[in-house]
């Protein structure tokens, strides 16, 4: 019970503690990084407006980026759910994929085929003739277009999932009355769906607005800013501008969680028909001939987020410089030799891989006692656990990193530039993952499943041994694998927290990047997605020993 | 019933914040006899099931399995569910996917500590009884649902138990093996001698298997009684409604004399009940298969003429609505009485059918 309460209050405390430094540091206009500050003023607020420009640049790429992750959702959430094209199921499994790629990769395997004049797909446009150049990946459209791609696939799930749970009698009732089937699609399954792409759309610009990866790879070289990078350039200037940091921040933090509040409210009013709960499996519209179309453009999306990508990363990776003159590329496997073999990179992979391993075990453990508290014990104040092990995902990666760095700085353990401050900021912010994870498959298991042994003679300890860690095992392992997936491609926190001891691979990668070649960012990112995309396949393979089974 | 219950509860309270799920409730159960807590969805039937198993956390009162108190809130007494060597069926059946048909069935039995030939024994025997030996190395997560019943059956008796629970165990069976299983049960049972308290909303099946019926609405017991009892004398206008087709006749008290008592209907139509009044009744239950509408009717039966407005064929029995002075009523006559649509009737019925009761 003891052990109970101090992992509650230490859980707390690693989540609220990082936070109060944020609002601490934004308004210290005295010594930056000190705590309590010395001099207090709300100066760094009313500084933001010499940032008008970069608020200006991040509400243009994040509304760009909505409108397109929103319309390639849509349409994809479409043709995947309501027609019968063939291999929807298959097709349906491979729109993941761009989300498990990540937007740093996304974002660098764009640069490399969109670069102006160097990019593959420039070069090829000059062979072919071509004067200027095709597209110019370093631009504000760029970044909006990466970000769709990459940051932008929770739209397709969010409004496929709206699609998916109308009751198709809705609109069979409308076609029996006599509507045609344009009549029956714009005045009933529009008006039924429109909530759902409504908040999904509020949804993904709320993501968009603390975007990172994208506006970083692509944008840092053209000194072209938005919020997120704007915190991180602040920061890495002398002296450092940790209140301008801070108060960027604390006000992407505010205007991230009215948006997500506007999408929830939207979401509640709107669910009047459409979730009742049940599964349905909707009745596919006949394409007919255009089914042939619709194929295309499902698969041209899979083409320019997963294959044209990984396939410029893979050809870059092992030529000396990149090019997609097959003739003239000199093909080596030098990249990865460096990749895997200097010092800092190759520790850097190994530091992820210790990190990943380590954050994943101890966490789902830690995570596994708190969701059984939350959703299966009659401890008081469980609901109040669950909202602060839920708070991380409000609060922008990037800024829970920077909260952490100030807080660990001002605290007299030495863990700062070690490993140890980084597992501790995984834990921290995959706690919502974590337990959301783990509390759907708790769910899963019938109350009685367990009451069941109970009664039959067994003691708690012996039905958890018998009964629930059997049935629970599957969802555990997936739970693992997501927060090892998440571990692995942390940029976020990461970029802030890790110092040269402790290097992990995703800011490694982006400094590989604006350091030194993009060859060699290539092999590191071909490992990163190898490493990612193995996990992934083993977590398709458990969720669907996880569904196979009837619990 | 003179010897020492097998089930005791009193003053039992079950609350949920401000909810009050069960309200002050007492009764008794003999060894070997099965009873039914029977009432609408919300009534607390449920949640007491789970009071006597050890699965809820009772505010007040206690409950005694034999001369064991397993629960006294005034000795702050509350012996945990798998101390207590009863057994229970659950609604969603409980089975483990992740174990066989075999191991389901020996998990209570293992979980004793039995030498192994008395768990393969054991097994046996319950699988024999429900008919269900040829499924024992089975996976149990591929079986139908009748299937699944028979198995939570069979592993609830397995460990031979001094009490079984039932919480609505047929509710998820469609209708006809619904019947089938509800006479399997009654026959296992009775064979088993095994006392047992059964848990439903469906009146008819609670009927059909009771040696009693406590009838539960909002968290309180109604009636306690035999199953006739409960259909022939309903002491009050939610029993009377919720168990079995009963027509609600509004009106008052006139007199009462030689042991029955004068009702005048809205309408203004006078019938007999047999018994005395208190006065303070408004309302005549009569069953609507008690009404007869052609037979030569009894001397002291109350007699009044209709027209029968509508007439529905059920199969098993045809219900006519009929207007009548005090409105319409509704009454069940068997197929062969068919009488058309719009026909003037004879309406005809016993005083001992007419159950007096106060609106609440």
């Amino acid at each position: 019970m003891t052990l109970l309460v101090l992992i509650l209050l230490l859980c707390a405390a690693l989540v609220i503690y990082p936070v109060v430094f944020i609002v601490a540091e934004s308004i210290n206009v005295g010594e930056p990084g000190v705590f309590p500050p010395p001099e207090i003023s709300f100066h760094n607020f009313a500084a933001m407006s010499e940032d008008l420009d970069v608020i200006g640049n991040t509400l243009m790429v994040a509304f760009g980026a909505t409108v397109m992750a929103v319309v390639i959702g849509f349409v994809l959430a479409w043709i995947l759910t309501r027609t019968n094209i063939p291999g929807r199921a298959r097709l349906e499994r491979l729109m993941e994929l761009p989300y498990y790629m990540t937007p740093l990769v996304g974002a660098m395997a764009w640069g490399i085929l969109a670069a102006p004049k160097t990019g593959l797909l420039n070069q090829a446009w000059h062979v072919m003739g071509g004067r200027s150049d095709l597209f110019d990946i370093y631009s504000p459209f760029g970044i909006a277009w990466v970000m769709a791609l990459f940051e932008g696939t929770v739209a397709f799930v969010m409004i496929s999932a709206a699609m998916k749970s109308m009751d198709p009698s809705l609109e069979e009732s409308s076609r029996v009355l006599g509507a045609g089937k344009m009549r029956t699609a714009l005045r009933i399954t529009l008006p039924l769906v429109a909530p759902g792409v409504l908040s999904a759309t509020v949804f993904v610009f709320a993501e968009m607005l603390g975007a990172f990866a994208a506006a970083f790879v692509l944008g840092i070289p053209g000194r072209f800013y938005v919020v997120t990078t704007a915190i991180w350039e602040a920061t890495q200037s002398f002296p450092p501008q940790y209140g301008r940091a801070a108060a960027l921040g604390l006000s992407l933090f505010g205007a991230m969680v009215v948006t997500l509040t506007i999408a929830k409210l939207i979401m509640r009013r709107g669910s009047h028909a459409t979730i009742t709960g049940k599964g349905f499996r909707p009745r596919p519209v006949d394409a007919g001939s255009a089914k042939w179309l619709l194929l295309a453009i499902a698969w041209s999306y899979i083409v320019l987020a997963v294959i044209l990508p990984l396939a410029a990363l893979l050809l870059t990776s092992f030529q000396r410089f990149a090019t997609v003159i097959l003739s003239d590329s000199v093909f080596t496997i030098a990249n990865y030799q460096t990749a895997l073999s200097t010092g800092t990179l190759g520790q850097a992979f190994i530091n992820s891989l210790i990190l990943g391993l380590s954050v994943a075990t101890i966490g789902v453990l830690i995570m596994g006692i708190l969701t059984w508290i939350i959703y299966r014990s009659k401890i008081p104040g469980r609901t109040v656990i669950e909202y602060v092990v839920m708070f991380p995902q409000a609060v922008p990666r990037l800024i829970f990193g920077l909260g952490l760095l100030w807080a660990w700085i001002n605290i007299p353990i030495p863990i700062y530039g070690t490993l140890w401050l980084l597992g501790i900021a995984y834990f921290t912010v995959f706690l919502p993952l974590g337990v959301r994870t783990l509390a759907g498959v708790v769910m899963q298991v019938d109350r009685s499943l367990e009451e069941c042994a109970r009664v039959c003679g067994a003691s708690w300890s012996h039905q958890m041994r018998t009964v629930s860690l059997p049935l629970l095992r599957p969802g555990i392992a997936a739970a693992w694998l997501l927060i090892f997936i998440a571990s692995i491609r942390e940029l976020g926190a990461s970029i802030f927290l890790m110092g040269p001891q402790s290097k992990v691979i995703s800011p490694a990668i982006i400094n590989a990047w604006l350091s030194s070649s993009s060859e060699l960012s290539a092999a590191m990112a071909m490992i990163l997605t190898a490493t990612v995309f193995v996990a992934v396949i083993i977590l398709f393979a458990v969720a669907r020993k996880l569904t196979g089974n009837p619990a | 019933m003179t010897s020492e219950p097998r089930i005791a509860v009193s003053g039992l309270t079950v609350r949920y914040n401000d909810v009050v799920a069960v309200d002050n409730i007492d009764f008794t159960i003999q060894p070997g006899e099965l009873v039914t807590l029977l009432g609408p969805s919300g009534c607390g039937k449920t949640t007491t099931l789970r009071a006597i198993a050890g699965l809820e956390d009772p505010s007040a009162g206690s409950i005694r399995l034999g001369t064991e108190i397993v629960y006294s809130s005034a000795q702050r007494r509350n012996i945990p569910s798998e101390k207590r060597g009863l057994s229970m069926v659950f609604q969603s059946y409980a089975i483990w996917p992740h174990m066989t048909v075999s191991e389901n069935v020996a998990y209570g039995l293992n979980v004793r500590k039995l030498p192994r030939a008395e768990v393969d024994q054991n097994v046996r025997r319950v699988l024999d009884l429900v008919q269900m030996t040829a499924y024992a190395d089975r996976p149990a997560s591929k079986l139908s649902g009748g299937q699944q019943q028979r198995i939570a059956v069979a592993r609830a008796i397995a460990f031979s138990p001094t009490v079984l629970l039932f919480d609505e165990p047929l509710s998820n069976l469609d209708a006809k093996l619904r019947t089938e299983m509800r006479v399997e049960l009654r026959e296992l049972q009775r064979r088993l001698d095994i006392t047992s308290v059964y848990v439903t909303h469906d009146q008819e099946e609670a009927l059909a298997i009771s040696d009693r019926v406590i009838v539960m609405n909002h968290g309180r017991i109604e009636q306690i009684g035999s199953p006739e009892t409960i259909y022939n004398r309903p002491q009050s206008m939610f029993v009377a409604d919720f168990v079995g087709a009963a027509n609600l006749i509004k009106g008052r008290v006139i007199a009462t004399h030689d042991g029955m008592t004068d009702f005048e209907t809205v309408g203004g139509l006078t019938l007999h009940a047999a018994g005395l009044a208190n006065g303070d009744e408004t309302i005549l239950a009569l069953r609507s298969a008690y009404i007869t509408l052609q037979r030569q009717a009894d001397a002291d039966a109350n007699v009044a003429s209709g027209t029968i407005h509508r007439r529905m064929f059920h199969g098993d029995f045809i219900q006519y609505v009929v207007d009548w002075p005090a409105g319409q009523l509704i009454v069940r006559r068997p197929p062969t009485e068919m009488i058309e649509e719009g026909a003037n009737v004879t309406i005809a019925f016993a005083p001992d059918h007419c159950i007096l009761l106060a609106e609440r």
